[in-house]
């Protein structure tokens, strides 16, 4: 018995001593980029380094203004991301529901073809899509960088493999009970997904928020950039503003943690549990 | 107000490769008011049934009329149906009067205060009227499957419909709720039909059966109709519990003799006229055993009920039921010889399973009922 609970104790030690290694490897970068976002930049650069914040945020921010519009960047790159994400919600969660619940021709051809389009780089798609959008006259447009991705495959597939899981007696019951297809979809199949849509929400935000070569191509004027590429402004020919580069990546992270935080109780909560008598 | 007609109703799932016919050929009359059983075993094609009443499957062929109105082709929704789902089919992310009410705001243009009234009033019908503002899944299986009709009943459909609707409760509440049942669809007065793969159930609820097999229907009647007087073999076996006994038996002039030295000579031997061989089957109530006679058999278990002893004996390999009084009790592995009327005696074709002969003895038709139970 005190045999049993020694191994125990050291399984759990051991445990713990993973799992605390683990969040150090991952807070350290993190802890240093806040830090450094309140250094000026010779503090930045000497060793050892200081690992204490100062104060001069406000002053490395006030420079990284005055580089560039660093606050319009932020509001491009949550607009797009946010439209994007809601658009491609619909998309992914209609089409997954189509793929889940519906009989039609030729229904699994289409989701495989749907899939493949995973195996293609963006690099690949980078110059055809750019020339299409040459031609609609949308370059330099946030559309141009909505659109193209709007229905993307990783959603669809998700939301068919989810929705799946609903009982067909829930979707039929509703349908006796007088609802259209679309009303069975938005106000059945919809709200027993919840979960799901917010994991997906975050990934296609994710998507959209890191999305660098895309944006680069397609975005022209300064006053559109996204923030990957309001970043890559910052390393100069002659010199890398470090100081105003930890106070954009700071800043930058500051709607992901957000959206995140929001969305976390979601992914616990079992929604579907009491429907169905098991 | 309406009935049912099912005409000719086909149904042939295309699988791509084969095609599976679910139901064929399908031909019953429902009265207004009346409440009929489907039921057979799984894959009888007694679901499929149901599911084409509703409209939830297209029918490949026939047609459906509820009243006077075709509708065949109708969708679900505009059938004046409700059902009940045998997994009760709540909508978890609404409360008990969201899942109630779900169907009237829909479908009527009912105001959110008369929809309200109708869902308090359904809910104080089924005792669940402090449930109103809980999820689906704080309720216990009793209380959701109450949810479920309290589903089906506000929307005070012409047909109720319901799927295996007490298959999932206890024994105990399942009688409850057989009993309750019935009276709600006595009070309402509304056509229904009810499938389920328990034949106890069907006999026990129905005001009349309905016996399928393999997509086909055997036999509509009422319940003691099919018990006593089963167009065929299948109909026999399948309606009472424990099943009637069958042995194969060769037609000798007067005399059937089976398997184990197993004689039986007939008083009437005109429904075996023609037949070499006959199917002999005796209901477990009317084996009697005495004290010597021409047949005998080895028991092997013998199930004392309280009320009556059930007695498992077997004949050269075959096995033998008989409902016996409670004071008949052998030792088992001993051998006992037994006996039944010739009026208790159904002979059925031994090649296409008709009947040739049934239940020819009189009794009171409420003591059949009851007996079931």
């Amino acid at each position: 018995m005190r045999e049993q609970q020694r191994k125990d104790a050291v399984w759990r030690f051991l445990t713990y001593a993973f799992v605390i290694t683990m969040v150090v490897v991952m807070m350290v970068p993190l802890y240093w980029m806040l830090v450094a976002a309140t250094l000026p930049q010779e503090q930045f650069l000497q060793f050892p380094p200081r690992l204490i914040p100062g104060t001069a945020f406000l002053d490395n921010f006030a420079a990284l203004q005055e580089r560039l519009d660093f606050l319009r960047t932020i509001r491009n790159s949550v607009l797009i991301a946010v439209v994007y994400t809601l658009l491609s919600l619909v998309l992914c969660s209609m089409a997954g529901f189509a793929f889940a619940k519906y009989e039609f021709k030729y229904k699994e051809p289409i989701f495989y073809a749907i899939l493949a389009t995973l195996v293609l780089p963006i690099q690949l798609l980078v110059i055809p899509l750019f020339l299409l959008m040459a031609q609609l006259e949308w370059t330099n447009t946030f559309r141009a960088i909505i659109l193209p991705w709007a229905a993307n495959p990783i959603g669809i597939f998700l939301m068919r493999q989810n929705m799946k899981s609903i009982p067909d007696a829930l979707l039929e019951s509703a349908r006796m009970d007088g609802a259209t297809e679309f009303q069975i979809f938005y106000r059945i199949a919809l709200p027993t997904m919840r979960s799901s849509l917010a994991a997906l929400a975050i990934i296609l935000f994710l998507f959209q928020w890191d999305l660098f070569l895309y944006p680069l191509v397609i975005l022209e004027s300064a006053d559109m950039y996204t923030i990957p590429i309001g970043l890559a402004q910052l390393t100069g020919f002659q010199r890398i503003y470090y100081d105003q580069i930890m106070v954009a990546a700071t800043l930058a992270i500051v709607p992901m943690v957000v959206l995140f935080l929001v969305l976390q109780k979601q992914f616990v909560s079992g929604i579907l549990a009491g429907s169905l008598k098991e | 107000m309406s009935g049912i007609n099912i005409t000719e109703l086909d149904k042939v799932y295309d699988s791509g490769t084969e095609n599976v016919v679910a139901v064929e050929g399908l031909s019953v009359d429902i009265d207004h008011g009346e409440f009929l059983v489907l039921v057979g075993p799984s894959g009888c094609g007694k679901s499929t049934t149901l599911r084409c009443l509703a409209g939830l499957e297209d029918v490949t062929d026939g047609s459906i009329r509820f009243g006077d109105e075709e509708v065949t082709d109708r969708r679900a929704s505009e059938r004046d149906v409700a059902m009940v789902f045998q997994n009760y089919a709540l909508y978890p992310h609404m409360t008990v009067r969201g899942n109630i009410g779900f169907g009237l705001k829909l479908s009527t243009k009912l105001s959110g205060d008369e929809i309200e009234r109708k869902v308090e009033s359904v809910a104080e019908m089924l005792g669940i009227s402090e449930l109103l503002d809980e999820k689906p899944k704080a309720l216990s299986g009793g209380q959701q499957q109450r949810v479920a009709l309290g589903r089906a009943i506000v929307r005070e459909p012409s047909v109720f419909l319901m799927d295996e609707p007490l298959s999932n409760l206890d024994a105990k509440l399942r009688s409850e709720m057989r009993t309750e049942l019935q009276e709600l669809q006595t009070d309402l007065d509304v056509t229904t039909v009810y499938v389920t793969h328990d034949q106890t159930e069907a006999m026990a609820m129905g005001d009349r059966i309905a016996v399928m097999n393999g997509g086909v229907l055997q036999q509509v009647g009422s319940p003691e109709e099919v018990y006593r007087s089963p167009v065929n073999r299948f109909v026999a076996d399948f309606i009472g519990s424990p099943s009637i006994n069958l042995l194969t038996a060769d037609v000798e002039g007067d005399t059937l003799s089976g398997p184990g030295k197993f004689a039986y000579e007939l008083d009437d031997s005109d429904p075996v006229a023609g037949h070499d061989r006959v199917s002999v089957g005796v209901r477990p109530e009317d084996i009697k055993v005495v004290e010597s006679g021409r047949n005998a058999a080895d028991v092997t278990v013998v199930e004392p009920m309280g009320n009556e002893n059930f007695l498992y004996m077997e004949i050269d390999g075959h096995e033998l039921t008989a409902r016996v009084d409670p004071t008949v009790r052998p030792a088992e592995g001993s051998r006992v010889a037994f006996d039944f009327d010739e009026t208790a005696l159904y002979l059925f074709d031994v090649e296409t399973g008709d009947a040739l002969k049934t239940k020819t003895d009189s009794v009171d038709s409420a003591v059949v009922g009851a007996t079931e139970n």
